[in-house]
């Protein structure tokens, strides 16, 4: 039988990790632990005799089915120390200065206060958009070539 | 042509209004919002939002850009403006057609003429609708226009040729207060609307707002749908509307009627519009201005007529003609509507922003809510005040009042103060039954 303080530290380090499903059987007591992104359960199947014991942890915060805007408002928690570069406006989200060139910039890359990160392209004008923190870039928070509306997350970037 | 995505260029329950009309006709819909009504039911009902700036208005709803960056992102084959923002924005209408967006209103030229005041006042003139004695354009200066002034005779207003809505008007008495008034309303109307001219006109008492609604097609078309007095207001703001005016004979409301069509046509005038009466008690009506755009008000002259204007707005905006002829439109009933602000009447007034908890709008026949308000929603101090519209229709103007007081009565909005218990008071006030109030009434009564 799993002590209860054994399933806790199993679903911790689960949380940790990008693992989806855990299935452990020891001594006859089967445990299975799912993680399909919006809900959590968790059962326990003990032998014959004892009783069933069922635990089912309450669902991560029920989502609401607006299928409004762009994914980016269910976003998972930012690190608080990272800063967030956020869309100005609205427009169509570049990585590179034209289809042919390569990237302003990408994860793992240093930017300064000046650096053109992006292009956003609203009625036809192009706008370069600058990091305005010295740093390096964590994340890439939208595709090339996608919509994106004002104050829309677009980069992540670990600042120095 | 048919629209397959409208983007609603406006929040609230006029966003919601816009919605519900495309819903019903199957076509998509596409809301904006700052970052203030993220929460808004516009938002929620629509089939896509996206946000358009900050809280500041100029920054996100008159924020053309981005307005457009959605519009045509989206792939939007027309935008609705609502009333405010930038539904009067001739510019705004002519950046629609060269994006190939359908602006679901009349054109760039017919705002502008209309838009200008003194300019509408001298097409209306020309088109044989009465205007209110005043000068012929705007007051070049000051002797000019203590010149005019005194060959209309006081009391003169002072009105600003780009304001509109009630805003950019001084009352001068006498000459010493025109002499005084006019540079500062020359100002303010420069630093408001961007044009410092100004223009007189008589001060006329004793006069009731009457205003008559219009549609028109793209193919000269036009036809009204009968009146709606709006005199119940507070500081040129109106809170109360119904449809018919009380005084109106069918003779009257025929010549003004057949007067708004004229000016309507007189613009090439398409879309939804509404013409503004002064009506005085000798049955004698001026033209005020026309707005180009739907109207707050605009439910009553819907539960009258049966038509739904913003359907019809968009029926038209696709370039086809108008679903009826002038014979078929029947005014039937009457038709009350009680504007519901945050606001404090005990306060005079006083706005009163904050969130909602209990909310429970009236129900039962004959009883119509138009609202963006819901339960936990917070009305923010940044836009307008207002947090729903009861509209009520019964079969006699005896019966509607009734039904309004009923409804009010039954309309729960707990957490922030609002004009319920105003309304209650005003829809008992002998001079509203009796129907004969003029604009003053409610600065000339405690109510």
């Amino acid at each position: 039988m799993f002590k209860l303080n054994e399933i806790k530290e199993l679903i911790q380090l689960l949380d940790e990790t990008s693992v989806q499903e855990v299935e452990i059987e020891n001594e006859g007591s089967r445990l299975v632990i799912r993680k399909p992104g919006k809900a959590e359960t968790v059962y326990v199947q003990a032998p014959t005799a004892a009783p069933v014991m069922q635990q089912a942890s309450q669902p991560a915060a029920a989502p609401q089915a607006a299928p409004t805007a762009p994914a980016a408002t269910a976003a998972p928690e930012v690190d608080p120390t990272l800063h967030t570069i956020a869309s100005p406006m609205v427009g169509t989200f570049y990585r590179s200065p034209s289809p042919e060139a390569g990237s302003f910039t990408g994860v793992g890359e240093k930017v300064t206060h000046k650096s053109v990160v992006c292009i956003i392209e609203a009625m036809k004008l192009m706008n370069e958009l600058e990091a305005e923190v010295n740093g390096t870039i964590v994340e890439v928070l939208a595709e090339n070539g996608q919509l994106v509306e004002y104050g829309q997350p677009l980069f992540l970037v670990k600042p120095e | 042509m048919k629209f397959q995505k409208i983007l609603i260029a406006n929040r609230g329950e006029i966003a919601v209004r816009i919605i519900r009309a495309c819903r019903e006709l199957g076509i998509s819909t596409v809301a904006v919002y700052s970052e203030a009504d993220r929460d808004s039911l516009h938002v929620r009902l629509a089939d896509e939002a996206y946000c358009v700036g900050p809280t500041l208005s100029k920054d996100s709803y008159l924020n053309l850009t981005n307005l457009m960056s959605v519009a045509t992102l989206t792939e939007c084959d027309a935008v609705h403006p609502g009333y405010g923002f930038l539904a009067e924005n001739a510019d705004f209408a002519e950046i629609c057609e060269s994006c190939n967006i359908t602006f679901i209103g009349p054109s760039p030229d017919a705002i502008n003429r209309m838009g200008d005041k003194s300019e509408a006042k001298r097409t209306m003139l020309e088109a044989g609708v009465p205007v209110i004695p005043g000068s012929d354009g705007i007051v070049e200066d000051l002797d000019e226009a203590v010149k005019i002034a005194r060959g209309i005779g006081y009391p003169v207003i002072i009105k600003a040729t780009a304001g509109g809505g009630g805003k950019g008007i001084r009352l001068a008495e006498d000459e010493e207060s025109l002499v005084k008034q006019i540079t500062n309303a020359q100002q303010e109307a420069e630093k408001a609307f961007g044009n410092g001219g100004v223009y007189l006109e008589k001060y006329l008492t004793g006069m009731k707002h009457v205003e008559v609604q219009i549609i028109a097609d793209r193919h000269g078309n036009a036809v009204h749908l009968g009146e709606r007095d709006c005199s119940v207001q507070r500081r040129r703001q109106k809170l109360v509307e119904e449809a018919p005016c009380p005084v109106l004979s069918p003779e009257l409301r025929a010549e003004m009627g057949a007067a708004a069509v004229r000016a309507a046509q007189a613009v090439n005038y398409s879309g939804a519009g509404t013409l503004e009466f002064l009506l005085g008690q000798d049955g004698q009506f001026y033209f005020m201005e026309m707005n180009t755009r739907i109207q707050v008000e605009h439910p009553v002259t819907e539960m009258v007529t049966g038509v739904d204007l913003i359907q019809e707005m968009i029926h038209v905006a696709e370039g086809n003609p108008l679903s009826f002829t002038q014979e078929e439109v029947k005014i039937n009933g009457w038709s009350i509507e009680c504007r519901v602000n945050a606001e404090d009447p005990e306060r005079n007034f006083m706005p009163s922003p904050g969130k909602i908890g209990f909310y429970l709008p009236p129900g039962g026949p004959g009883v119509r809510v138009d609202s963006g308000a819901y339960p936990g929603y917070t009305i923010s101090p940044y836009y307008d005040s207002m947090i729903a519209k009861l509209i009520v229709w019964a079969p006699t103007r005896e019966e509607a009042i009734a039904k309004m007081k009923r409804a009010l009565d039954e309309f729960a909005i707990e957490g922030i103060h609002t004009t319920i218990p105003f309304h209650m008071r005003l829809l008992s006030h002998e001079t509203f039954v009796r129907g004969d109030f003029d604009i003053k009434f409610l600065e000339e009564n405690e109510v």
